[in-house]
């Protein structure tokens, strides 16, 4: 593999992207149980409710913003002339991923480590 | 009298089964270029060290290899800058590419993808008896294009390249792009329907590898990118060279 | 070029739709259970939103999806089988996915 911050970039958006459409086969077996009633959906949600699940959930919000970010940053070089700012858009992306994961991964921690 | 230590692959096939490392003491100079420390070690060490070289100064395009990891023209790579990094100097051939023997890869499909694009020029024939006029705007769009001297590092630097050999790669997408810019030129609806297909400017995944390799600084993305916009309005574009072109033959007037 | 198109397309709509998801369910940091789910799925706008949502995100999946397949050598030459089963794939997802959402009614 040749090494540059551009394959690292198309690397993790792939990464994340099979991921995300690994979780959302996941996430409409839990949701679209609400027709089937409570008892159902809460047996579900609670099935993915576990320490694990909420770590695995945080890696998620990681895996969504990353995955957005980047995407929008690919979105930016179509339709502007920004090449030569490949460097500071990918890690304003990065930053941007950190950010948005730890304002919606830290009430997720508290919670995790309140119960 | 300084010396550098410089790794270089070497693949015998007459009697290697795999490529391997090979460490050579090179002598060193503030002006030594790792394509001079190849040609010192074949004179001095191993005469069998085989490579691809010709102008020595860059223009030439022959002597692209991927030293510690980047690929570059070896005759204007300093070796003391290199040695600078703090790492051993490793020289192997471009990647992603057979190699035929030590430093030489084939370079075949990157010659199929380039002939596949029809880089030459294609003008109106026959050419009306009057000057064709171009806006200065028009021929500097093209400038940076024109300098590509097809050594082959953003092909060879390339992730999708290195996925699939269907893929046309930057090189000949830059050489679309700069004939379908090119006013005089009477195929960009051919071009660009060349481009549009699906191992064509669409297979770029936007990695910037080709920008980071070019020796010449050029920006095969952008271009790319210029082909998709372009290829998303093709009859129009291709409509608007033929007016040009018919405008041309009226009255030589320009644009 | 479709599928690229396909693929912007649908990713400029998931940046808007995602925005929405966001701030309505994951970022107030409560806790999701039922009856939330509930109240909001029970009205025919979140219906349309959630429907429009699984529509986009459908279609980038399974244009994305495609796209790393067909890079490699080796799968490429069964394109169209892959575009084939793609594009059934995203139907039937989103049949399922919208019956669900229309069928659903708050238990009285």
């Amino acid at each position: 593999m040749y090494r540059s911050s551009g394959f690292i970039s198309f690397f993790l958006r792939r990464l994340t992207g099979l991921a995300l459409v690994l979780y959302l086969g996941a996430h409409l077996w839990v949701i679209g149980s609400a027709t089937q009633g409570p008892a159902v959906f809460d047996a579900r949600l609670a099935a993915v409710q576990s320490p694990f699940f909420k770590l695995a959930e945080i890696a998620l919000l990681a895996a969504v913003w990353y995955h957005a970010f980047d995407g929008v940053r690919l979105l930016l070089v179509n339709w502007f002339r920004v090449t030569s700012y490949r460097a500071s858009l990918l890690y304003t992306a990065l930053v941007m991923t950190v950010l948005l994961t730890v304002m919606g991964g830290l009430p997720i921690l508290l919670f995790l480590l309140e119960g | 009298m300084d010396t550098a230590i410089v790794r270089v692959q070497r693949f015998q096939p007459e009697t290697d089964r795999r490529p391997r490392l090979e460490r050579y003491s090179v002598p060193l100079t503030a002006d030594t270029t790792v394509l001079d420390a190849l040609h010192w070690i074949k004179t001095e060490v191993d005469g069998s060290l085989t490579f691809r070289r010709s102008c020595r100064h860059a223009i030439c395009g022959s002597c692209a290899m991927n030293v510690n990891g980047r690929n570059v023209l070896v005759c204007k790579t300093s070796l003391a800058r290199e040695v600078g990094k703090g790492r051993p100097v490793t020289v192997r051939p471009l990647p992603y590419l057979p190699v035929i023997k030590d430093l030489v890869v084939d370079r075949s499909t990157f010659w199929e993808q380039y002939l596949r694009v029809k880089p030459w020029l294609v003008p109106l024939v026959p050419a009306p008896d009057k000057e064709f006029r171009m806006l200065p705007e028009e021929v500097a769009a093209l400038q940076n294009a024109e300098t590509c001297i097809l050594c082959g590092a953003c092909y060879s630097a390339c992730q999708v390249v290195g996925l699939t050999k269907e893929y046309i790669g930057p090189h000949a997408l830059l050489k679309a792009f700069l004939r379908v810019l090119d006013p005089r030129d009477t195929l960009p609806g051919e071009r660009l329907a060349e481009v549009s297909g699906h191992d064509g400017a669409f297979r770029c995944h936007t990695i910037f590898n080709c920008i980071e390799a070019c020796p010449k600084g050029l920006n095969p993305t952008q271009a790319i990118e210029t082909l998709r916009l372009l290829a998303q309005k093709r009859e129009r574009f291709e409509a608007e060279r033929v007016g040009r072109q018919s405008q041309w033959a009226e009255d030589g007037s320009a644009p | 070029m479709r599928w690229f198109q396909l693929q912007r397309l649908s990713a400029v709509a998931l940046v808007i739709f995602l925005t929405v998801h966001m701030v309505v369910l994951h970022y107030p940091p409560f806790h999701i259970d039922f009856s939330r789910v509930i109240e909001r799925m029970a009205q025919p706008l979140w219906k349309a939103i959630d429907i429009a949502f699984l529509f986009f995100v459908l279609l980038h999946a399974v244009t994305g999806t495609y796209a790393v397949l067909t890079d490699w050598q080796g799968v490429a030459r069964y394109r169209r089988i892959l575009a084939g089963s793609a594009i059934g794939l995203g139907v039937a997802g989103f049949i399922y996915g919208a019956a669900t959402i229309l069928a659903f009614q708050p238990p009285m």
